[in-house]
């Protein structure tokens, strides 16, 4: 092993710790993502909707059906489109993960970071903008008249007798743990 | 370089992800406890957010319905209407209700039993019998509702049910009053030859949830009171107490007392089953019916102290317990020595074709506490203590048994029919609790004028009885059964039923259909609008022509605990009600030409006021 190539490739390890990055990648797409909990006085127990990266779980149908009285739109998978495409996008990532932990080149791991923070971002962005899109375009028919609102993608929201708490779920932690994983072979086998 | 230091902080990452997605920090309390320092206060309160103990299942009599309160706290949580129509519920109202009434209005619901498994409540049905217009039914304890209702012929008055065999392969209804067989007219003269209390072996099937009946008996033209399922080693048995083996036919209050014996029937129903296979009995309006004269065995009359009420099979199912309403003793009887006597063929003559068991072969003891009058009905503890309700001494009297002796009395306000003990009809009484079902009220609540309601007092038996609560009742509990509240398991929401050919879960699917001059609406109700026909400009009108047969089959699509709407049409008389998930239907003739606004009876959202439309009847020319 020469000097260029000890900067170029990362060790074993870090090889098997970024096959186990792509492994909690994959596993991820078994969990929720995302969640909104609604606490109402009459819904002490708390109503869900529950993000994986495929559909949407929780009591989605009494949302929808408490929603119409402030006149916003029904969550449906229908409205989502993100959710017929999204497992690909995370099955593609965990594919490059896999690929970058065999050909254990730094500059692919480079790449690979870069290209997952991106798909990050936008994946926060596409959310924050689908809450904007639900909370300010209100029907103005709507029995109940409220101002448009933005619920946060973590924290605390008002609505009407509505308490929401919006939350990452298990899959986002498993994604999170798998991003440091990646991070790790860069300071381990840094150049010293 | 320490190679495991990432790997192990790579592991712990995903560790602690997991940890903060699935651990559970909630902590559990528990509520229970029968702590003997606390007093009468802390017992039966039951504080806000937690739960009762134990529900309790009271007949309501003549209100035909069925009353549940919880235990200890006594709270009332709900009235479930069987016999009788409520319009707050709509029972009696929509098409499945107003069929299972069929045509009656009211009933007289004497004695529920829960279903059993291995002689213990097992929380799935309940059964009651109606002596107003000798009917039996059961209700679903997933929903609390009643599901089916069987009318038994030949048979005038069932007035308990023999509290269901110890795998709920029967309920017998013994009758109380004697009729001619099918009901027909017969001069009182021929009583003895022509009237017969005939008992019915009602049978239930789990899968159709239907009551069926299996064969009947026709036993003496006498009055047949309570009865009881045997137990383990006698679970094949059964007992039952009659009285008026006098056979008197006018002013029985004075003639039915005359004998200083009656009778209880103690019966094989195991054997009946057999010879009903053997084809050992007559046809007689479509039923099965073995005359004991001549269908001979499995029968037995066991003479006991005059005019008799209870009869009680102790849990471990070795005696029968019976009380002489106006005898002041109670008769402990042994099934073994009942079993040897029947093998001994050691009989004392016949009644009606029926041997007659030697007293003293089969009697155990006779237990008198001291001034102790009108025992009436015995439950049991844990310990296999009995506890009987005296009527006319206003009082429970505890007792043992095994040895007869008194152990404890409390008197009670006043004059109490049955009383129940948590799960005290079982093969294992859970002890705790005993509550005296009393006839008279009195001067117990605040007055309401010359009636009063019923009381039920709750009686602490774990140590030394004490009442330590009382609570009214509608009328009127004849008796109750009380269940621990964990073994019933209800359902929050019906779920949703595709193959219902009269459900619509969609809005965009509802519709209104005309085949002739019959007019089908497919409808939901949803917080807080109906809807028809979504297509319609007016979505929540239904309009029809005057003498149209409307079908109105109305889902409640908000899968939501608790959230039921309801559905009347003003000044047609007709009310119903959908609970979540429930599809439900409403028939009539649109006799009545006009405008009737249709509305949501069952206050359901801070809209509710607005749930409403129209149903036009267009008159006709």
């Amino acid at each position: 092993m020469n000097d260029s190539k000890k900067g170029s490739k990362f060790s074993v390890t870090s090889s098997l710790l970024i096959t186990l990055s792509a492994v909690l990648i994959v596993i991820s797409m078994f969990f929720p993502w995302w969640k909104m909990v609604f606490y109402a006085p009459q819904y002490p127990e708390g109503l869900n909707i529950i993000v994986y990266p495929n559909k949407l779980k929780g009591e989605i149908d009494i949302i929808n059906g408490l929603n119409h009285y402030i006149g916003m739109s029904n969550f449906s998978e229908k409205n989502f489109p993100e959710l017929s495409y999204l497992i690909y996008i995370i099955g593609g990532l965990a594919g490059l993960t896999l690929l970058t932990a065999i050909l254990r080149m730094k500059k692919v791991l480079y790449g690979l970071i870069g290209i997952i923070a991106l798909v990050g971002v936008t994946g926060i962005l596409d959310l924050h903008f689908a809450l904007q899109r639900y909370g300010t375009n209100l029907s103005s028919k709507a029995p109940i008249k409220i101002d448009p609102f933005v619920p946060p993608i973590i924290g605390e929201n008002t609505v009407a007798n509505f308490i929401t708490h919006s939350m990452l779920g298990t899959g986002i932690y498993f994604v999170i743990a798998a991003f440091i994983l990646l991070l790790i072979p860069l300071w381990k086998d840094r150049v010293r | 370089m320490k190679k495991w230091i990432p790997i192990a902080s790579g592991l712990l990452a995903g560790f602690v992800a997991a940890t903060i997605s699935f651990a559970d920090f909630s902590t559990k309390t528990n509520t229970e406890a029968a702590s003997s320092t606390k007093s009468n206060a802390e017992k039966v309160y039951v504080p806000f957010g937690e739960k009762d103990d134990y529900y309790l299942f009271a007949s309501g009599g003549h209100s035909g319905q069925m009353f549940i309160y919880g235990v200890p706290s006594m709270r009332k949580i709900r009235t479930i209407p069987v016999f009788s129509q409520d319009s707050a519920t709509g029972y009696g109202f929509d098409e499945h209700s107003k069929k299972l009434m069929g045509g009656y209005t009211w009933g007289d619901l004497h004695h529920p039993a829960f279903s059993e498994t291995k002689g213990d409540y097992d929380g799935k049905w309940m059964f009651a019998t109606d002596v107003g217009n000798s009917r039996a039914a059961v209700v679903d304890l997933k929903t609390f509702t009643t599901k089916d209702i069987i009318k038994v012929p030949n048979t005038a008055g069932p007035h308990c049910a023999a509290f269901v065999t110890e795998n709920t392969e029967y309920m017998f209804l013994p009758t109380r009053f004697a009729v001619p067989l099918g009901q027909k007219y017969e001069s009182l003269d021929d009583y003895s030859a022509k009237y017969r209390g005939v008992m019915s072996a009602v049978t239930f099937d789990e899968k159709n949830v239907k009551l069926n009946i299996g064969y009947q008996v026709a036993l003496p033209p006498w009055s047949y009171d309570l009865s009881d399922a045997g137990k383990k080693g006698s679970a094949d048995w059964a007992v039952m107490t009659t009285y008026n083996t006098e056979e008197s036919t006018t002013t029985m209050e004075i003639n039915a007392s005359q004998a200083d014996r009656d009778y209880i029937v103690l019966f094989n129903w195991k054997e009946l089953e057999k010879m009903v296979k053997e084809g050992k009995y007559e046809e007689v309006d479509g039923q099965k019916m073995i005359f004991p004269e001549k269908q001979k065995g499995g029968i037995y009359l066991v003479p006991v102290a005059k005019s008799p009420h209870g009869v009680d099979v102790t849990p471990d199912g070795k005696y029968f317990i019976a009380s002489g309403k106006l005898a002041p003793a109670m008769t402990v009887f042994s099934f073994e020595k009942a079993f040897k006597a029947v093998e001994n063929k050691d009989f004392a003559g016949e009644r009606n074709g029926i041997p007659i068991l030697n007293y003293e072969s089969v009697m155990e003891r006779e237990v008198n506490p001291e001034n102790a009058l009108g025992p009436l009905h015995t439950q049991f503890d844990d310990k296999g203590m009995a506890y009987t309700t005296m009527f006319i001494s206003s009082e429970i009297v505890k007792w043992d048994p095994k040895t007869g002796k008194t152990l404890d009395r409390v008197p009670v306000q006043y004059s109490p029919g049955h009383s129940v003990s948590a799960e005290g009809d079982t093969v294992a009484p859970d002890g705790k609790w005993l509550i005296a079902l009393n006839k008279i009220a009195k001067d117990t609540y605040l007055s309401v004028g010359p009636s009063h309601p019923e009381s039920m007092q709750l009686i602490d038996i774990s140590g030394k009885m004490k009442v330590i609560m009382s609570a009214p009742v509608d009328p009127e509990p004849h008796y109750a059964q009380m269940i621990k509240a964990d073994k019933i398991k209800t359902i929050n929401v019906y779920p949703k039923d595709t193959k219902n050919k009269d459900a619509v879960y969609k809005q965009s699917e509802t519709k209104i259909v005309r085949k002739g001059n019959e007019v089908h609406v497919y409808g939901i109700a949803m917080r807080s609008r109906f809807i028809f026909d979504a297509k319609s400009k007016r979505p929540d009108v239904i309009e029809v022509n005057q003498g149209d047969h409307v079908f109105i089959h109305l889902t409640n699509i908000d899968f939501d605990e608790d959230i039921t709407h309801g559905f009347a049409i003003n000044s047609y008389d007709l009310n119903m009600e959908v609970q979540p998930g429930q599809t439900n239907t409403m028939e009539f003739t649109a006799d009545k030409a006009g405008t009737f606004p249709l509305y949501c009876t069952n206050f359901c959202s801070a809209l509710h006021q607005e749930m409403n439309g129209y149903f036009l009847v267009k008159p006709k020319n």
